[in-house]
């Protein structure tokens, strides 16, 4: 229980915006670090850093970020470029796109799910395979 | 040439004796100057053009924040500094934050003449030291013009360039966001009344920003706990606008 509380007030203290839990958030949201949103967001939500969103959080927005922790309801895609992790609580409406996934149990996700990473080595290797065939062939 | 900027309130009898001290202080330290008594005739921002005019070195507010708060209206983006010296027990909270605790170490303060050039808010034509906030209920505050914040919940919505102790924000100052010379301010949303097992939750929020609009038909939005501004107001920074002397045991 402790350390649940520490582990939230060191992520408080690292964020650069916090939406908290009575907040609503209208419109384009862009930033340059990380975010942690309790509250309510509609319209785009777009980070270069990581966003955690909590478990009484309500989302009716697109999300893009580097790093993602879902625990509350998305209504939107999730694009994020590395790590992405649905945790218990989490509710995902929409499709998800992530290099690395955790989905833990009771997660729910309706939406398609795509493996940025993989499709990126699956090019690089097709690529490879067509240049070395082209090069049998001359 | 020093000028000194006497509030009205300080005329009472209750102050003679503190500002007998004052006076006394400020001969022994050689910092004898103008003194400019406030009244109903006179206001600030005419008084300090013309002592500026005049070839004021120094423009010291001697009074309460409320003093303060006027002057640096007055004062803002001219090179002479801000001195001031607190007189009274209530509504000195920006003076202690400069680190200027009470009259007589105000007076060795402007001595030591340690000048800082500090950020100041600017709300619509008005200009902000410490910080700005309006209730929550019926706000809504638009930032950057890309997206809009509101609350159902009662609380405060602060602007914050450097803390004076009485927000009673949830975010200790150790962090290092309450700096009035980064050119930043801090825009906070503290509501707070969900009680849970007997333990009571304050919500807090906070965003970054260049340029906010705060509207709300009923309140209006507070300046360094003194002047009240209605609604559309725009907020944003003026940066390294004021000088100011202040003192070694500053909160920032």
């Amino acid at each position: 229980m402790f350390k649940k509380q520490e582990e939230r007030t060191e992520n408080f203290t690292k964020a650069e915006t916090i939406i908290g839990h009575s907040v609503k958030v209208k419109g384009d949201f862009n930033s340059q670090g990380d975010i942690i949103v309790e509250g309510m967001v509609t319209g785009n939500l777009k980070t270069k850093g990581s966003l955690q969103v909590g478990e009484k959080a309500q989302i009716k927005a697109d999300i893009e970020a580097r790093e993602a922790k879902i625990g509350g309801e998305i209504k939107g895609n999730v694009k994020v470029k590395d790590f992405l992790e649905l945790t218990t609580t989490a509710k995902v409406y929409g499709d998800i796109e992530a290099a690395s996934l955790s989905i833990e149990r009771g997660a729910i996700l309706n939406g398609k799910c795509t493996m940025t990473k993989e499709d990126k080595e699956a090019d690089l290797k097709t690529e490879h395979a067509r240049k070395e065939e082209q090069g049998h062939s001359s | 040439m020093h000028v000194y900027i006497y509030d009205s309130y300080i005329n009472q009898k209750k102050y003679d004796k503190a500002i007998a001290m004052i006076e006394t202080r400020l001969t022994d330290l050689g910092l004898n100057g103008k003194i400019a008594r406030l009244g109903l005739m006179k206001n600030i921002p005419d008084l300090v053009q013309n002592e500026l005019k005049r070839g004021a070195k120094t423009i010291t507010a001697v009074g309460n924040d409320q003093t303060v708060c006027q002057v640096i209206n007055a004062l803002a983006g001219n090179a002479a500094p801000l001195g001031i010296i607190p007189v009274g027990k209530n509504n000195n909270f920006i003076a202690t934050s400069l680190g200027i605790t009470s009259s007589q170490e105000a007076c060795d303060i402007l001595s030591a003449r340690r000048i800082m050039k500090l950020d100041l808010g600017r709300a619509n034509q008005n200009f902000f030291l410490a910080n700005a906030n309006i209730t929550t209920l019926g706000t809504i505050v638009e930032i950057d013009q890309d997206y809009s914040i509101e609350t159902a919940e009662s609380g405060i919505v602060n602007i914050v360039n450097f803390t004076t102790g009485e927000e009673k924000l949830p975010i200790s100052s150790t962090q290092n966001k309450f700096n009035p010379t980064d050119g930043i301010l801090e825009f906070f949303i503290v509501t707070g009344q969900d009680r849970k097992f007997l333990k009571k939750i304050t919500g807090k929020s906070i965003f970054s920003f260049k340029s906010l609009t705060i509207i709300n038909k009923d309140y209006p939005v507070i300046l360094d706990q003194v002047l009240k501004i209605s609604t559309p107001v725009e907020i944003s920074v003026a940066k390294q606008i004021l000088n100011v002397i202040v003192g070694k045991e500053r909160s920032f």
